[in-house]
């Protein structure tokens, strides 16, 4: 089977995708990674573009594994450049199912609000994300999908006077509640290399934005490298115009 | 629980100011010594509207989100609860969000210089004026 990225572990992606990969083995493993990426965007309250670095930290054994990563910005919203962190995620999950064919599971990510939500870096609250996941096999076909809630840890009812700014943060939109999802398929195209696309996005529960971003993925993998390049486009809910993302991770 | 202690952690040490309602109320009856053309207007000149100018495209207003346009008085009462949040000092809060630390010299130019600020007074004045101006009857 083809090594997924190890970079989705640690949910080096910044884009609330709660896929997990299904690369477990019986001994320890750490894998470094790190992402990069470029996004334009334009809501009704901004017009600009930012740039992101995000290094993650993940360690698998068995069916259990967790990670950790931040992303760090360059912000340019009308007409104004900031440079700064984003939130903080960490993560941890566990596979219930593992068979030739399926892997499925659970996950728990909680964002920490290290970015400055005044500056559209972040939630500005912590955010808690259980969520589950599956993937299927059959080469060189592979599908996968999760479904998740996610929630701030803050009273719902909003500021008197609060209005709307949009989607926020600028760099990786949520909303306060919501539901996430995520689907995507990959196809071996042989010498370790796949394409794939993928949908992915969130209802509001109460106010707030949908969003839904669909994307186009080409990666490559060995059993300890991948590297991964993928263009997203927001679909709907202006989380961004365009985006792309490269990803690479190193396992050991 | 190594990563619950250092969420913690983190999350502690981000206790960044917030937009926070003044609660500031209009005397009453409404005295109307603080109105648009006696105070509003020239506070938004002298403090706001070198970035939040209905006459400045979204690469000008050096981050000021689209629509929060305080050159009129019809553009302030879209946002007073706002404003008030962000610039307004009153019995349940002193905020300072606004002005930000760096201003152009001219509207829509480049951030050159450290920005105006106003006194306390005028952060007490501009909340019980946006407290006044609510209430009043307007064209628009």
């Amino acid at each position: 089977m083809l090594a997924l990225p190890a970079a989705a572990v640690a949910v080096a992606r910044a884009d609330h995708d709660m896929a997990m990969s299904e690369n477990h083995h019986g001994q320890s493993e750490v894998s470094i990674g790190l992402s990069v990426e470029a996004a334009e965007f334009e809501d009704t309250s901004y017009v600009g573009s930012y740039q992101g670095l995000a290094p993650a930290l993940a360690w698998m054994r068995g069916r259990f594994g967790a990670g950790a990563t931040i992303s760090v910005y360059r912000l340019i919203k009308n007409g104004l450049t900031i440079y700064g962190a984003g939130d903080a995620m960490l993560s941890g999950h566990a596979m219930l199912v593992s068979t030739e064919a399926v892997h499925g599971g659970v996950a728990l990510h909680v964002m920490v609000p290290t970015g400055s939500e005044l500056d559209g870096l972040g939630m500005g609250h912590t955010m808690v994300m259980p969520s589950a996941w599956a993937r299927w096999r059959s080469a060189p076909w592979t599908v996968a999908a999760s479904a998740g809630y996610g929630r701030a840890l803050i009273s719902l009812g909003g500021a008197p006077g609060a209005h709307d700014h949009g989607p926020m943060p600028l760099v990786d939109p949520m909303n306060l509640q919501e539901l996430t999802w995520s689907a995507g398929a990959d196809l071996d195209v042989g010498h370790g290399v796949q394409l794939g696309g993928r949908t992915l996005g969130g209802v509001p529960l109460g106010t707030g934005h949908t969003r839904v971003i669909g994307g186009g993925r080409l990666a490559w993998g060995t059993p300890r490298v991948s590297t991964g390049l993928e263009l997203q486009v927001g679909l709907a809910g202006d989380p961004f115009t365009v985006r792309g993302v490269v990803d690479t991770a190193l396992r050991f | 629980m190594r990563f619950v202690l250092l969420g913690l952690l983190v999350a502690g040490c981000t206790n960044a100011a917030v937009p926070t309602p003044t609660q500031a109320k209009c005397p009453d009856p409404d005295p109307g010594t603080l109105t648009w053309d006696g105070f509003g207007q020239k506070f938004m000149a002298d403090f706001c509207t070198a970035c939040h100018d209905s006459q400045l495209n979204h690469a000008q207003r050096n981050g000021a989100p689209l629509y929060h346009d305080y050159d009129t008085l019809l553009g302030v009462m879209e946002i007073p609860d706002h404003i008030d949040q962000y610039a307004g000092s009153g019995p349940a809060a002193h905020n300072t969000l606004m002005p930000p630390s760096r201003c152009p010299s001219t509207p829509g130019g480049s951030l050159d210089r450290a920005c105006p600020e106003p006194t306390d007074q005028q952060r007490t004045d501009l909340s019980v004026w946006l407290a006044c101006e609510r209430n009043r009857p307007h064209t628009f």
